[in-house]
Parts: C-alpha cells; structure tokens; sequence
C-alpha cells in the first residue's frame, strides 16, 4: 500500500464501522420489531409537506424568513468552533476579530427582533 | 499590522450600524435620522479619506492611494446626492422606510472597499458588499410588480456575474498561484508564466466586472432595471456603483494584469465600441426617460472603457475625469427627472417634457445643460470628459477607437438634443408640480458645476493625474 494511503487507513476503518452500524439497526428493527404498516406510515416524510404534490404549491413566505434567519446564526457557529479551538495561537487580535464579528451580528439581531420578524403571529 | 488605514471604511460601517439601531429603536422620524446620520457620515468619512495615510494594510488585502482617495471621495459625494435625490420622493411615494439610505451607506462601504482592494479575495467582498443592498433597494417599492421584477432580475443576473467572477479569480489564483495582486503582477511579468487557463482566467474577471459597469454585452439587465427600479434608486444605481466598478476595473486591468495588456487590449476595445454604438443607436427609439438614461450610461461607460483599452497614465486620467463629469451630469438628470410629477403623480415619458422651457424656465435650463454635457459639447463638463478620454486613445495611437468615438458621440446628440427640442419648441403640455426644495438644491449644485467646469477643470485634472500616477507607477 502506499504510504500515503495508509494515513487514510483509520478512514477506511470508520467507514465500515458505519455501514456495520447502518446494517445492524435495519436488520434490527425489520426482524425485532412489529411490522404494522398501512400508507401514511410507509410514505416518504418530506418535512411536513405531501411528497408527492404539485411543486408550485405556495406556502408561508414566513419559512423564508426564520431559514434566513436560522442561516446566521448557523454560520456564526460554524466560525466559532474553529476560532475557540485556535484562540491559544490567533492571540489578541484574533479574539476581537470574532468579537467584532458577533457585535455586527449582534445589531442584526437586534434589528430583526425590534422589526418583529421573530415573532410568527 | 497598519489597520488604521482602513478607518474610513470601519467608521461608515460603525455609523451604518449604529444609525440601524438609532432607527429601528426610535419612535417617530426614523427616516430623517437615517438620512440625516448618513449624510453627516460621508462628510465624516470624505474628512478622513483625506488624513489616513497611504500603504498596504491587512496583509496585503487593503491598499490606500492616491487612486483609492479620488475614487473614495467621487463615491461618497455620488452617495450623498443619491440620499439627497431620494429625500422627498420616499415621502411622495410613501416609501418612507428608513431602510432606504441605510442600504445606500452599507452599499457605498462596499464600494470603499472595491477600489481599495490590493487582493482578488477582497475584490470579492467589496463587489458582493455593493451589490447586496442594490438588490435590496431596486425591489424597494415591494408592492410594485416592476420593483420587484427589477430586483429579481437584477439579483439573479448579478448572482451570475459573481459566479463569472470567481470563476475567473478561481482560475487566476490556480495559475499565478496567488490573489494578491502585487505578486500576481510579479508572476504575469514572466511570459513563461502565460498559459491559456490564466488568460481566460482574466478574461472571466473582466466578463464578471464588465456586468457591473454594463458594458456591452453584459448590459441586457440595464434597461428593465433601471426602469422598474423606483427613480432615486436607479439615480443612485447610475452613479456611485459605476464608479465604483469602473474604477476597480481599471485597477485590476491596469494592475495585476498589466503585463497581459496585448491580451485584453482588443477584448476591452470591442466591449468599449460596442457599449458606444448600442448606446448611441438603442436610445434613439426610447419614450421612456429612465430607459433612455440606461442606454444612455451604457455609451458613457463605453467611451469610459477607451481609457482604460488605451492602457496608460493618461487613459487613467481620463477615465477618473470622464468619471467625475458622469456623476455630477447623471445625478443632476435624475434629479430632473424626479421632479416630472403632475398631479402628484410620477410620469417617466419622454414627451412628457415638451413645452417645459416654458412652464417652467429653470428646471428646462437645468436638463439643457446636462443633455448638452452628455452630448459633449463643449464647455460642458461632458466635453472635458470625452476629451481627455480620447486625447489618450489619440497618444496611445488607437486612431480607430477615438474616430468611432466621437462618431457614436454624434449620433448619441441625437437624442439628446431632442429633449431640449421638445422642451423649448413643441407645444407645451401641462405643467409639473413644484419641485422640493431638496431637488431644486441638487439639480442647482450638479447643474452648475457641470456648467462651470471650463472654469476650474485644474484641480480635479491634477487630482486625477496623482490618481493615475499612483496607478500606473
């Protein structure tokens, strides 16, 4: 094996790990478990909505907003796990980098508590 | 590390957001805070444009100079007419939000930080920082079909161009093995280094920046944009954006890929006459005013573009002089144009404006002027503009370009002039309501400095003239 290969071995280990895992739960369940199936229960879930319907169906433009709204707050994880783990090596300058960035979304927030967009009714 | 450099930028960011929270935490009067906040910043920040120092900052991202400075303060003074266009019809049109110049001052933060950009990456932000807030506002009046349509089509049509321009960074970056543009121009210097991946690379970023600037033939959302945008949004949209991307275009052709001038040369030649002839011919035929004005800012970022295919200082001082003249001649015409009411009523058409040398002496006086400087006869402002423009094309031996120039000039006074025909020797229609005193003061102010400008062109030459050494080294 090439050695650089044999760095993904853990990788490699991982994987089938998982799909052990994945096999054993549904094998599980479809040998352990009762099976009382009628329609609703064996048809696709599609996040509340019917899976098979027409595509150009309207709904609440408020989804929009609280997915945008979930959006920011998401991204602002995703850079604080990596600035917490790295914070000992980025020093001083790294630290106010970020706090600067959560005041900026600090104003967002405040503005958009203030418009009312949090508020679903 | 020399943040303070890139005060001005942090200190309209701060004031933007602050004036946010002012806004939407005041009871009573929020849209004259925010108008007021935001006009009292750009002063603010035109000041400190003036007593930041020069340099590199942020590892290399971030350059301040003496091309940077003209281009910052030509965008905050495009900036404060457009708030200043859009006092009194926010009122008339009940859009009174004060959203409005908050989007305008986020909009220009980008715009600062466009041509102060020394990195591909911070191209990219400032690019993206300018365009969010005019998709925003050009779907601004959000009962309106055509606003929101113009906003739609403008967000999807420059989600594009973004997409055009990173896919050419992405490949410049892959070639030249850098985005900072100092060590990419270092790399194109060799021309071992020339591959056909790097060209279309720059070929791609011109496409995606030539969006921005409308310039044919990228330009096909102008026209339906300009005309479903409300008025002081499309005003706003005609001026400080343009400069902002023509001036960044500038930089980045004439800085990191100066060395491939032979390479684009004939592309920014072709972009350039083509956006002079379809500005020139596609207006003749318009009844739409702000329509007529699109293709009309399509020509002038044409002739524009001349300065920059000519490729040396002199074209660079001319584009920056071109560039002056534009704003102050187009806000002023928007500033007209957002005074065609009757009855209350916004009207756009072009004859609409027949007879108004008569109902109405000075208004007319004022359009004179600006379609005269946009037809470029002399002493206008316009004139000094395609002047030096084609002065540079003349020196750098692009005999061609300046002859086709000043014909597609020509034919362009066509329908300029016509305005004024209509306006002082046809029939007179009803006459508008009175203008606010806001638009009376900036059609006054633009129409006086595009009229007097014979008088002192010196130093906005000479500043020009630092800007393009600082440029072109």
């Amino acid at each position: 094996m090439a050695p650089q290969l044999a760095n993904w071995f853990p990788i490699l280990v991982f994987m089938a790990i998982a799909g052990l895992i994945a096999l054993a739960m549904v094998a599980g369940s479809l040998l352990a478990a009762r099976q009382k199936p009628y329609a609703e229960k064996i048809s696709a879930y599609e996040c509340g909505f019917e899976p098979f319907d027409d595509a150009r169906r309207r709904f609440d433009v408020r989804f929009y907003l609280v997915a945008i709204l979930f959006i920011i707050f998401d991204l602002e994880v995703a850079f604080l796990f990596p600035w917490a783990v790295s914070l000992g090596r980025i020093g001083l300058f790294g630290f106010f980098s970020m706090i600067a960035f959560l005041g900026v979304l600090t104003v967002g927030f405040i503005y958009e508590w203030r418009k009312g967009a949090l508020d679903w009714e | 590390m020399n943040w303070a450099l890139a005060l001005p930028e942090i200190v309209l960011a701060c004031a933007g957001m602050v004036l946010l929270v002012a806004g939407v935490l005041a009871r009573a009067n929020a849209f004259m805070l925010a108008c007021t906040g935001s006009l009292g910043a750009f002063l603010a920040v035109g000041l400190l444009v003036f007593t930041t120092g020069v340099g590199h900052a942020y590892s290399d991202l971030f350059v301040v100079d003496a091309y940077s400075r003209f281009a910052q303060v030509l965008i905050l003074v495009a900036g404060a007419l457009g708030i200043l266009l859009a006092m009194d019809w926010t009122r008339q049109e009940h859009l009174r939000r004060f959203e409005f110049p908050l989007l305008m001052l986020f909009s220009i933060v980008g715009m600062m930080l466009m041509v102060s950009a020394a990195s591909l990456m911070s191209l990219y932000i400032g690019v993206e920082l300018m365009s969010l807030p005019i998709y925003v506002l050009a779907a601004f009046a959000r009962e309106n079909v055509r606003s929101a349509e113009a906003g739609l089509k403008y967000f999807v049509l420059g989600s594009l161009a973004s997409g055009l321009l990173l896919y050419g960074i992405s490949l410049v970056y892959g070639f030249a093995g850098t985005t900072e543009f100092s060590t990419v121009s270092v790399a194109l210097s060799d021309p071992a280094n020339l591959s056909p991946g790097l060209v279309v690379g720059v070929v791609f970023v011109l496409a995606g920046l030539a969006f921005k600037v409308s310039a044919v033939p990228f330009h096909m959302w102008t026209p339906d944009v300009y005309e479903g945008a409300p008025t002081p949004v499309t005003a706003f949209m005609g001026t400080a954006p343009k400069v902002a991307a023509m001036s960044l275009l500038v930089r980045v052709m004439d800085g990191p890929f100066g060395h491939l001038i032979g390479q684009w040369q004939l592309l920014v030649t072709v972009v350039a006459v083509a956006s002079m002839l379809l500005g020139a011919l596609a207006a003749i035929g318009q009844r739409n005013i702000k329509r007529l004005m699109a293709y009309s800012s399509i020509g002038h970022m044409g002739y524009a573009l001349i300065g920059l295919a000519a490729g040396t200082s002199q074209g660079v001082r001319g584009v920056m002089i071109y560039l002056v003249t534009y704003v102050f001649m187009n806000a002023g015409t928007f500033a007209v144009i957002l005074g065609m009411r009757r009855d209350g009523r916004a009207v756009e058409g072009i004859a609409d404006l027949a007879g108004l040398g008569r109902t109405d002496p000075t208004r007319a006086l004022w359009l004179a002027i600006f379609m005269f400087s946009m037809a470029g006869i002399p002493p206008f402002a316009g004139f000094w503009g395609k002047y030096f423009i084609f002065a540079a094309a003349v020196q750098s031996g692009l005999w061609a370009l300046a002859v086709i120039g000043v014909l597609t000039s020509v034919i362009g006074a066509f329908y300029y002039i016509r305005i004024i025909k209509l306006m002082y020797f046809d029939e007179a229609a009803t006459a508008f309501d009175a203008m606010p005193p806001s638009l009376s003061f900036a059609a006054a102010a633009t129409g006086l400095f595009t009229g007097l400008f014979f008088m002192f062109p010196a130093p906005i030459v000479a500043a020009a003239e630092a800007a393009a050494r600082a440029l072109m080294g």
